[in-house]
């Protein structure tokens, strides 16, 4: 009956019990492998909404203001949107010809909900979603720390069906409320929780004593093949008790004491820069401390207006949303660019932060350890397709960067405007085929170390990542 | 000793010849014995029933259980194994094998050695004269021979089937499904609304059932969330502290025409100025231009002067309409407040206007942002028709929605039905909903101080109808309208008093906790409580009571806790100690959970437990009474659901995506539970379910299978003429639909489904690495369905499996992928012939039936036997349970065949009461 006997493997398991891989966190098993993870794998996704710019291979500012590099896979040429990412080039891989089918004929407004999820959300009526890349890694990785994830935007809270501020869904597909108050943050991260917790955790040790004695009780009732069926609920009982233990261990564990000097933790969205690079510092913070070893932030929201314009009209530009509809306007192009440029260099300050950062309980670098993934649900115009997809890090993963990987067929010659060549196109018939990018989900899962095939109902991996 | 193998005596055919000429009947076929005979439904109905093996005098079901058999190898080594060695060694032997069976390898002892599931697939293959083949003449069986064999099989397998039950190898013993904890929890605490449903999902078993007690699993997540659900639904029930002030809507239409009619004043005053700006600065262009050149005024702006006229109004829009007058306003959009000291519950004068919606229109209301979190949202409509034409009908559905910023938008039908509208306008009547505010999907940004993202919310009433147009169109009448929320009947609610009971003792919590605890243990527990185990939750109770202000926010922690105990969650069977072996019977309180949990798919109420205390629940007469009662509560709709759903797997239904109008496939959805309620509460043959001479059906659906006449959306029982092409289960749409590829009929998927849920013979699993069919190549895709499957089938690979499932489906191609009735398939006459192992030819879907009623009553009613007792004890059946379903079966035949009757012989039956 302890769970720590079982000489089973996952995988046998799972074969064993006849149940589906679709079985939720098993604990048991998570708490046994612990020891062997001591060098943690991490994961972080950023998102931003509303696309990128992506003018036309005939326009004057198709050479320069194309979110997607020039070239081939290794020698590539980043376009002025990217190239402050120049620095890491040999830290980074740029994806294109990705995007989720069941989105694909979603207006790009409603985008933010399914990037990370792949789900059929549908542009009205009932809403649904799934459960995202980082809590499917959250099930396997939580475990190890402290928060089994950390899920940030700037605008906070869940945001709307189909106009999601949170990047995370849970296994029932319900939004996961994001923080957006560095102060909060840091709190949650660095500062002792309250004594509710305490006098929670203790209840809930009572009624556990009271259910053991009464299944105990039970079962000296039952036949011995009855008693078997018990003993599972007996199990799931004392797994639930373990996770006690890890909460009352986390109570008890004094919280990490960190370098505060670069927080500036009353920050605000209109104070872009320092906003920004507060949030990065902040999950830098919590990935160098092992708080958690999952994190989504997501930038504004789609379609605009609140903290998301702050950002963009703070660097002396319009809002965020009107930049990527006023770009046909002179200089639209450039304007959009330039937002995305700033983006882009945020995400470089804070994965060359990692880079420079030595691994603490492990080699190499940080960088190495963490995938981190910046990215948005759709290109130009909101159209949801081409999803313009930076990686970096990831090295002792598996993961081999300084690469442009195309993906998709039809799209050869302008790979970067999702093959489309003339305006009528974003609006035409899509004749072109790209490939689902829960694939390239199920790739990071597996070398995050999740057993796993399929995310979103795609089967298999993507190759040549 | 009988052979039911054997054909219909020759008097007997040319009787039912006769008897069918004299009627008129229009088919002819052919039957097993190669005769040609016109045979109606109805007739062939009748003479199977004749075959059947149940009837005989004798029938081979194992008499005398009790009594240990022995094995009877004498007569297999004297007759059966030579015959054996004749027609069968060459195919299933050591040289061939075929269907990896090698007769010579069984163990001829069924009843103690390994191979008895093995010399069943023999049997069947035996009497039904599937084996061996026809086109292998030298290996034919003689009658007499094809009958020793039989009956030495039948008797031997039933032996062993009672040897083996005592040792039995599956138990019910399970936890309560997801849909089971949740009605319970439901019918525990009062509350109307389903909790919503966090816990994972089940798996189904290879039988299509959720309730199976070996995959049922717990998990820690899985007990997580039943704390979690627990608490939750306590606090739901009980309430602390004053009663919550209601936030109240009350639209009165009169006002509302006077609102409709300031926005419009105050529109034509604004236009009146613009135009008279514009007409000004023409007046200017006009004199500017020296040159004589006359500036055109805009025609439109000329137009503005003339008031719009009512009957320009669009009169398929929700309009208000003076009753005196007749004067008739758009319903004018805004913001509706609600009212300080609002009486909700009156009944106010009729309104001198009210507001008239259309068929299909909505009224939709914008309720700002006030309505709370949780609580029931009350919505209170005065209502009437426009019309009164019987045909034709008018009901309400609600529908809540936001629109949060562009794009970012929901709506959701919140309404649990659509509520008929009965009441002439003259004398309109209320319709009430109830709607769980804390469940539904609400605007996230309802509470920000910032006006973006948008805050509102809307409440839509959707006229739902059949209305036909014209001047006299059925409209709905809405004179009064009340919402209000969180809405209590009574304070404290009967919820919060029915756990929170009145009592002497009240003041004394020591004595008032036990008295509180007692009653919930015993409902959640199905049975009476010791003190002892009161006690511990006393001491629980004494732990938790110092961390909270009043008893009654401790005491609910506690029976939270209750909530989440193994007796609560699990369908238990004791014994007397655990080295013993299971006793004969589960206990009498033991069956009336069995009983409300195979009936109600909860736990038993009050009365049933107070019979199973009494010790009477055993009583024939008193368990009759007790399941006619059972069956007439409205809880007993969760069965027809539930086992409905799951014996024929419509679960598929929800990733279909083909059938895009939303009433017809929830039409679809509910017939077959329709026409099961219908069988079952008029004690009809299940043999209806392959064929009726009615259908069950609502107006949409009756409009898919063109039957006329039939309006409204309620399911009643109607007569069908041959005609229609329908009666029974097995064309109903939801069929078709689901064992369709989203294009077109799929006679292979309708051939398994078939197999599995009718036939209860599922074909095995194919093979890995089978060729697919090439649908690249132009060859195949020039051919029919029915062409390509013949196609695949003289695949010597997949010859052998489809050979038996494909002609079962071929018989469906008469409907197409949403179950309507064709003739023709691009051009070309359907051809719904097939032919099946045995060489029976099946005519389209009147042969299929004619041949399941003529040849196959006995495995129908078998494997309906077979379906329900699965689900009754929520286990796999095994091979040792055999004899006592056949027993139930003969039963079941000799009784007539009745739905009500089945279910009365298997909660009556030793199956049913045995652990």
């Amino acid at each position: 009956m302890n769970p720590k006997s079982h000489p089973l493997n996952r995988r046998t398991f799972l074969r064993g019990s006849g149940v589906a891989l679709a079985l939720p966190w098993l604990e048991t098993f998570a708490a046994s492998s612990r020891a062997k993870d001591a060098t943690p794998k991490r994961f972080l996704s950023v998102y931003h909404p509303d696309g990128v710019g992506l003018p036309l291979k005939s326009d004057p500012a198709g050479r320069d203001w194309s979110w997607f590099p020039r070239g081939g896979e290794k020698d590539f040429e980043l376009t002025k949107v990217l190239d402050v990412l120049e620095p890491l080039r040999s830290d980074i891989t740029i994806y294109s010809g990705l995007s989720h089918p069941a989105a694909r004929n979603v207006h790009g407004h409603s985008n933010a909900d399914q990037y990370l999820t792949g789900a059929p959300v549908g542009g009205s009526g009932p809403y649904q979603n799934t459960i995202s890349l980082d809590q499917v890694y959250a099930e396997h990785a939580g475990d190890f720390t402290r928060h089994s994830s950390l899920v940030m935007s700037t605008n906070g809270g869940v945001g709307g069906p189909r106009g999601a501020q949170t990047q995370s869904f849970n296994r029932e597909g319900r939004p996961i409320p994001a923080m957006n108050k560095p102060k909060q943050i840091f709190d949650l991260l660095f500062v002792t929780s309250g004594k509710d917790a305490a006098a929670r955790l203790a209840r809930s040790k009572s009624a556990l004593d009271l259910l053991i004695a009464n299944t105990r009780s039970l079962g000296r009732q039952l036949s011995k093949h009855d008693q078997q069926t018990l003993s599972q609920y007996l199990d799931a009982v004392r797994d639930t008790e373990l996770k006690l233990e890890k909460a009352q261990k986390w109570l008890t564990t004094p919280v990490p004491v960190v370098d505060t000097r670069n927080l500036h933790l009353d920050a605000e969205p209109k104070e872009a820069r320092l906003y920004f690079q507060t949030m990065y510092e902040l999950i830098y913070l919590a990935f160098l401390s092992d708080s958690t070893r999952v994190a989504t932030f997501q930038l504004g929201r789609e379609n605009g207006e609140g903290p998301h314009d702050l950002l963009s009209m703070a660097v002396g530009l319009g809002s965020a949303h009107g930049l990527t509809h006023a770009v046909k306007n002179p200089g639209g192009w450039k304007n959009l660019g330039t937002y995305n440029r700033y983006q882009a260099e945020e995400f470089g300050r804070f994965a060359q932060k990692l880079k420079d950062t030595p691994e603490p309980n492990g080699s190499g670098s940080m960088l190495d350890n963490t995938l981190a993934m910046h990215g948005s649900a759709s290109s130009s115009f909101h159209l949801s397709r081409n999803y313009p997809i930076i990686s970096a890090g990831g090295r002792n993963l598996g993961f081999t960067n300084g690469r442009y990987l195309k993906f998709g067929k039809g799209n050869e010659d302008n790979q970067a405007g999702a093959g489309i060549v003339s305006d009528a196109g974003w609006t035409g018939k899509m004749e072109v085929e790209e490939l689902p990018l829960a694939k390239l989900f199920v790739t990071i899962l597996q070398r995050l170390g999740v057993e796993s095939d399929a995310f979103g109902g795609e089967t298999g991996t993507l190759t040549r990542v | 000793m009988t052979r039911f193998f054997s054909f219909l005596p020759q008097s007997c055919l040319a009787s039912a010849g006769a008897v069918l000429l004299a009627l008129g009947g229009g088919w002819t076929t052919q039957t097993a014995s190669g005769q040609e005979a016109a045979v109606s439904l109805d007739a062939a109905r009748e003479q199977g029933r004749v075959k059947s093996r149940f009837l005989k005098d004798e029938p081979e079901v194992a008499k005398g259980a009790g009594v240990i058999p022995k094995a009877n190898v004498a007569v297999f080594q004297k007759a059966v194994g030579p015959m054996l060695k004749k027609s069968c060694i060459a195919c299933h032997g050591p040289e061939k094998a075929k269907g990896r069976l090698r007769l010579d390898q069984l163990n001829p002892d069924l009843l103690h050695g390994p191979d008895a599931e093995r010399w069943r697939e023999v049997f069947n293959a035996l009497s039904k004269s599937e084996m061996p083949p026809e086109d292998e003449p030298d290996y034919a069986l003689a009658a007499a021979d094809r009958g020793t064999m039989v009956d030495w099989l039948s008797a031997e397998l039933n032996a062993a089937s009672v040897v083996r039950r005592s040792s039995q190898e599956h138990s019910s013993f399970r936890r309560l499904t997801n849909y089971e904890y949740n009605y319970a929890l439901q019918d525990i605490l009062g509350l109307p609304f389903p909790l919503a449903d966090k816990l994972p999902p089940e798996t189904t078993s290879p039988d299509g059932f959720n309730n199976s007690s070996d995959l049922l699993q717990m998990s820690a997540m899985q007990f997580d969330t039943y704390r979690e659900l627990g608490l939750k639904a306590l606090k739901r029930a009980t309430v602390s502290g004053e009663r919550p002030q209601a936030v109240t809507y009350i639209i009165s239409m009169q006002e509302e025409m006077a609102k409709a009619v300031a926005k419009e004043a105050d529109k034509k005053a604004r236009d009146a100025e613009k135009a008279a700006k514009a007409a000004k600065a023409a007046a200017e262009k006009v004199a500017k231009a020296a040159t004589g050149k006359v500036a055109k005024v805009p025609a439109k702006d000329a137009k503005t002067d003339e008031p719009k006229k009512n009957t320009q109004r669009s009169k398929n829009m929700p309009q208000l309409v003076q009753r005196k007058t007749g004067e008739r306003m758009d319903f004018a959009e805004g913001e509706e407040q609600p009212r300080a000291e609002a009486a909700v519950g009156q009944t106010p004068a009729p309104s001198p206007v009210v507001l008239e919606l259309p068929r299909g229109r909505e009224l939709k209301l914008d309720l700002d942002r006030f309505l709370p979190d949780e609580g029931t949202m009350r919505v209170r409509i005065r209502a009437g028709r426009s019309s009164m034409k019987p045909d034709e009908y008018a009901s309400l559905r609600l529908i809540f929605s936001a629109h949060t910023s562009n794009n970012a938008n929901f709506s959701q039908v919140v309404s649990a039905r659509d509520m008929p509208v009965t009441a002439p306008a003259d004398k309109p009547e209320f319709i009430e909903f109830d709607i769980p505010l804390g469940d539904i999907q609400r605007n996230p940004f309802r509470q920000l101080t910032t006006t973006f993202p948008r805050r509102n919310e809307f409440l839509h009433l959707q006229n739902v109808s059949n209305a036909g147009g014209g001047e006299d169109a059925l409209h709905v009448v809405i004179d009064h309208i009340e919402i209000s929320a969180p809405f209590y009947e009574q304070w404290p609610p009967q919820t919060h008093t029915a756990i929170f009971f009145a009592s002497k003792n009240k003041g004394d919590e020591q004595t008032y906790g036990r008295e509180v605890l007692n009653r919930f243990l015993k409902r959640v527990w199905r049975r009476p409580v010791k003190a002892a185990e009161v006690d511990q939750f006393m001491s629980l109770y004494a732990k938790y009571r110092p961390g909270f202000a009043t008893f009654e926010e401790a005491m609910v922690e506690v029976l939270a806790t209750a909530l989440s105990t193994p007796e609560f969650l699990y369908l238990t069977q004791r014994v007397a100690d655990a080295k013993t072996k299971s006793p004969k019977q589960i206990s009498a309180l033991e069956l009336a959970s069995r009983l409300s949990v195979f009936l109600w798919s909860s736990i038993p109420d009050d009365e049933l437990l107070k019979v199973a205390q009494q010790g009477k629940l055993r009583e024939p007469e008193v368990l009759n009474a007790q399941v006619k009662r059972m069956l007439a509560d409205p809880r007993a709709r969760r069965f027809s659901q539930n086992f409905v759903e799951q014996w024929l797997g419509l679960d598929r239904m929800s990733s279909v995506t083909h059938v895009t109008d939303s009433t017809l496939k929830a039409a679809m959805v509910e017939e077959p539970r329709a026409f099961f309620e219908e069988v079952l509460g008029q004690n009809r043959s299940i043999m209806d379910f392959i064929h009726s001479d009615y259908a069950v059906v609502n107006e949409r659906l009756a409009n898919l299978y063109r039957i006329p006449k039939v309006f409204g959306p309620q399911f009643r029982k109607v007569p069908v003429t041959p005609q229609t092409n329908r009666g029974g289960l097995l064309t109903s749409a939801v069929i078709m639909t689901m064992n369709s590829d989203g294009k077109d009929s799929h006679p292979l998927k309708r051939g398994v489904w078939m197999m599995k849920r009718i036939l209860d013979d599922p074909p095995p699993p194919p093979p890995p690495n089978v060729p697919q069919v090439d649908l690249t190549n132009p060859e195949i895709l020039k051919m029919t369905v029915k062409e390509r499957i013949a196609d695949h089938r003289n695949n010597a690979a997949c010859n052998s499996c489809h050979s038996k499932i494909d002609p079962w489906g071929i018989a469906f191609e008469n409907y197409d992928a949403l179950g309507a009735f064709r003739t023709q398939i691009k051009d070309k006459p359907v051809d719904a012939t097939s032919e099946l192992f045995n060489h029976q030819t099946l005519a389209g879907i009147d042969g299929l039936k004619r041949y399941l009623f003529a040849d196959r009553q006995d495995q129908f009613a078998q494997a309906m036997v077979h379906k329900l007792m699965t689900y009754a004890l929520g286990r796999p059946l095994s091979f040792a349970d055999s004899a006592d379903l056949d027993r139930m079966t003969a039963q079941l035949r000799r009784e007539g065949d009745g739905l009500g009757d089945l279910i009365r012989i298997i909660v009556s039956s030793d199956l049913f009461n045995s652990p």
